[in-house]
């Protein structure tokens, strides 16, 4: 048996355990960075770009910096600069209040040379389009080919051609990005909004110019990342320049507007695919030039094909520049846009080899495997969501409101990586474990307790979790799902090795060695003699005055990467409307070892609602003349509530056997397309677009009387 | 003390606005009948929040939700989206739910305010903040304040709320980590509170020295 492993016959791991934070949470006193309130604070307000594309021609802080309670006001561009989409930060102010830092931020004078700018990926890739973007505006990306192509369309009794794409959504994190932050000399203190308090110190440390000792990042709670929250950024920066300015600490939390322009985005895709299909339901060929646009010079790419198995295929992709806010990470980046590509040509392809899209997905799946059990995902999702009453495409009951049933798979990694941790032994039986990660929801504040508790033997309120700063053992962004994966391990062998440690201090009095006793129910016994025990606190009191300390790390063995998932789904569609309502969503996941059963249900519940999101309501529309953003808010970009909340069944497979693997992401890659075939199966219409507004179901159900796009 | 439109909307700089306003809201400023004039500039401001009466000197245009968060440290509702669209300041004045982020402070005078940090009765926690604990129904936390006083509200108004009426009470509040199945299982749950959870409490977990 290895040094470090799971137990056999958990107290807390795999079981419902609340949320250690919940309390605090509930009763609004967790204090987010946004609640952050220092003596002498003030707040600093940025000026951005109004333009998607302009020259600086000059910045006038003059009669900012006169304004009532201003304290600092600095120009972040430099004249004959440039601005690269509307939000790009320009100048910022601080002031004595919010109010009067606004006030005082419509008071800086910018100059811009307003320049040819690209609303769309249309335009950017228009043979008229200006030259915007220095070395053109799209880029060549990912080129792979596997197999013979020809060889693939001759065996394909049927070929499907047809153009897919999904559209642009933004993080939308409740809590906005931003931080407090305070100088003490030349030492920082920052209370930041973000997934990685850690890498946010070695951010500001960098950029400001200063070693990174001397920075302090705080995040004890966070409302919310995505994959939008890994630095400082740009405004984080611009708070300590305003603070270390005004000689102040400094409140800069972005506004909604802010939020939606300047703080990433999942990029669009779009396909134009050519696939075949033999005449027994085989996949032969699939020929894919895809593109998608990430903003201002960033990158847009995806998997494609997902999953299934395409002996014969090529791909090639072009990031697209468009004068936008830059993309980043947002939660299983590429994969539910290279998902949705994929799975409607599924149903499409089914349709041609009248095939059921259940049996055609399993026919032509890569080989099964721990980390890949998505034919008993089909298979036992089907029958515990009733797809035998699932009817051919196209609901033929009469009336206006049409039902139907979707399904789609995903994979995700989620695998572990290098995390440090400390725990504490004290002689009055406190425990106290560290580590450098931090809680963005996800419950990890949890998940260390239970680890902790769960090894030592005790119950989970007697561990105190220290988590959220950068002064602790080193862990990484919580980023790719991989924090569960890289924290639990590295708890678990600290805990172990300072178990051991009180071991060997209790060993004489039980008349044992230290490797025969064990802890549980809050004793340390005698293994295979229960009688021969001690309670925790009177085995730490042999402790002395110096606690036990001992510091651990991530190791193999703990952990493991690669999860699968199947999700199906069933919606309403009116015809005359076009409104689409998701009625029911069943989600077969693995995440390997489950730690706590009840916040890993939290995530996969919380990815398909946010999946529905994706597939049904939220779009960043920018104006296609002036480029701005349409409705940067919450009241025009629209998000479900609970109105819109379908029945949403979780099954999670708990593997202990694989140890922990994330399950942050994998749960919101399928839902919407599970969703869009849904409403195929009810219409009949294929809609190969997201989102699935009512105009664009009324635009395909036209099509479709008018004669099929098949 | 009441305060018309056209005062705050001018003392907010929104003059296209104020001028369409006036017509309907406010006599001329200095006419001898209709509301008095205040601002701009600090005016004092009385309000009543979780019983307790609060003493603020703010522009008049400050909101009720920034009057609380950045003059009373009052920070548990949380400014999310600012206009009222997504109901995380949502607070009970007067036993309605409103948006706090477009309520100004100097307009709710005089009436009672209630806030999430209110709600626990000296470290208890209410029966709606116990039963969003107990079914996990909040992740990274941020909407929960504005859900748990929507949903306080929502079942003092009907006790025995239908999974109709908790609906339409919290249909104003959105949340980006999904939580809504589980904050629905909170609301059914919070009508009547079993007497012991069935899951186990971090704060009621066997104590150390019963071990």
């Amino acid at each position: 048996m290895p040094k470090y492993s799971w137990p056999d016959k958990p107290a807390l791991l795999s079981t419902p355990v609340k949320r250690l934070d919940g309390p605090e949470k509930v009763m609004g006193r967790a204090r987010y960075s946004y609640d952050i309130s220092r003596p002498g604070l003030i707040y600093g307000r940025i000026v951005r770009s109004p333009y998607p594309h302009a020259r600086i021609v000059s910045v006038d802080l003059s009669a900012a910096q006169k304004a009532p309670g201003v304290k600092a006001a600095l120009a972040w561009k430099e004249p004959g600069t440039q601005v690269m989409y509307q939000g790009d930060p320009v100048a910022a102010v601080a002031a004595d209040t919010e109010e009067r830092a606004r006030d005082a931020a419509r008071l800086v004078r910018v100059r811009y040379e307003p320049l040819p700018h690209l609303a769309n990926v249309e335009q950017a890739m228009a043979d008229t389009a200006p030259a915007v973007f220095p070395g053109g505006n799209t880029r060549q990306g990912t080129q792979d080919e596997t197999g013979n192509l020809p060889d693939g369309f001759a065996k394909a009794a049927h070929i499907v051609d047809a153009t897919y794409s999904t559209h642009v959504i933004t993080h939308v994190c409740l809590e906005t990005h931003g931080c407090v932050c305070e100088w003490d000399g030349d030492k920082l203190t920052a209370w930041i909004s973000t997934q990685a308090v850690i890498q946010s110190a070695q951010q500001f440390a960098q950029a400001l110019g200063i070693p990174q000792g001397n920075v302090h990042c705080i995040t004890q709670y966070m409302g919310g990342g995505f994959g939008s929250k890994f630095g400082p950024d740009a405004q984080g920066i611009i708070c300590a320049k305003l603070a270390k300015a005004a000689n102040a600490p400094v409140k800069l939390m972005l506004d909604r507007k802010e939020e939606h322009l300047d703080t990433g985005n999942r990029p669009s895709a779009t396909a134009h695919i050519r696939a075949g299909v033999a005449a027994d339901g085989t996949l032969t060929a699939f020929d894919a030039q895809s593109w998608g646009t990430g903003g201002a010079g960033a990158g847009s790419g995806f998997p494609l094909p997902y999953i299934y198995n395409f002996p014969n295929r090529k791909r090639v992709h072009r990031d697209v520049y468009i004068n936008a806010g830059q993309q980043r990470a947002m939660r299983a980046p590429g994969h539910p846009q290279g998902c949705f590509l994929t799975e409607i040509l599924m149903d499409e392809l089914a349709d041609q080899v009248k095939m059921d899209p259940v049996a055609f997905r399993i026919k032509n799946l890569p080989a099964a495997g721990p980390n890949a059990m998505w034919a008993q995902y089909f298979a036992d999702g089907a029958k515990r969501f009733g797809w035998d009453k699932r009817h051919a495409t196209g609901d033929p009951t009469r009336g206006p409101i049409k039902t139907g049933m979707g399904v789609s798979a995903h994979r995700w990694g989620g695998a572990g990586r290098g995390s440090r941790a400390h725990a504490d032994i004290m002689s009055d039986g406190t425990v106290v474990v560290k580590c450098g990660t931090q809680d963005i929801g996800t419950g990890t504040r949890t998940i260390v307790a239970v680890v902790a508790a769960e090894t030592f033997g005790l119950p989970v309120s007697a561990v105190k979790v220290e988590i959220g700063d950068s002064t602790l053992p080193f862990s990484g962004g919580s980023g790719g799902s991989t924090t569960a994966a890289s924290v639990t391990p590295a708890i678990r062998v600290t805990c172990t090795d300072a178990l051991a440690a009180l071991f060997a201090k209790v060993a004489p009095t039980l008349g044992a060695a230290a490797d025969d006793l064990a802890a549980e129910g809050g004793r340390i016994h005698v293994k295979g003699n229960a009688s021969k025990s001690v309670a925790w606190k009177d085995a730490c009191k042999l402790i002395g005055t110096e606690p036990i300390a001992v510091d651990g790390q991530w190791q193999d063995g703990l952990s493991g990467a690669g999860t699968s998932g199947v999700q199906f789904a069933e919606a309403t569609v009116d015809i005359e409307t076009g409104i689409v309502k998701v009625s029911r969503i069943l989600a077969m996941q693995d995440c390997g070892l489950i730690v706590d059963k009840l916040t890993a249900e939290s995530q996969a519940y919380g990815g398909v609602i946010a999946a529905i999101n994706f597939a049904l309501f939220e779009d960043r529309i920018l104006d296609r003349v002036t480029g701005q953003m349409v409705n940067p808010n919450m009241e025009w970009y629209l998000l479900a509530g609970m109105s819109d909340v379908p029945k949403i069944d979780i099954v999670l497979n708990n593997m202990p056997e694989r140890g922990v693997i994330g399950i942050g992401e994998p749960p919101t890659v399928s839902t919407a397309s599970a969703i869009a075939n849904a409403v195929r199966n009810a219409t009949g219409a294929t809609i190969r677009s997201l989102p699935l507004h009512p105009h664009k179901v009324l635009a395909a159900l036209d099509q479709q009387k008018a004669g099929g796009t098949n | 003390m009441s305060v018309s439109r056209r005062d705050f909307l001018k003392s907010a700089g929104v003059t296209s606005l104020a001028t369409a306003v006036t017509t309907v809201a406010a006599p001329e400023a200095g006419a001898q009948t209709g509301p008095r004039v205040v601002g701009p500039g600090d005016v004092p401001v009385v309000l009543t929040v979780n019983g307790k009466r609060l003493e603020l000197t703010i522009e008049p245009r400050v909101t009720l939700l920034d009057a609380l968060r950045t003059r009373a440290d009052l920070t548990g509702n949380k400014r999310v989206c600012d206009r009222g669209a997504c109901g995380a300041c949502t607070m009970i004045v007067d036993g309605r739910t409103v948006y706090s982020c477009s309520t100004l402070a100097i307009e709710v005078q005089g009436k009672q305010i209630r806030t999430v940090d209110g709600l626990a009765a000296g470290g208890a926690l209410h029966p709606v903040q116990q039963a969003f604990c107990d079914v996990d129904a909040l992740m990274c936390g941020f909407c929960t304040p504005g859900f748990v006083v929507a949903t306080v509200a929502v079942l003092e108004k009907h006790p025995n709320a239908t999974r109709e009426q908790i609906t339409k009470g919290l249909d104003g509040n959105i949340c980006r980590c999904g939580t809504f199945v589980r904050v629905m299982e909170a609301a059914l749950r919070a009508r009547n509170p079993p007497p012991q959870s069935a899951i186990r409490n971090p704060q009621s977990a066997m104590e150390l020295s019963r071990a």
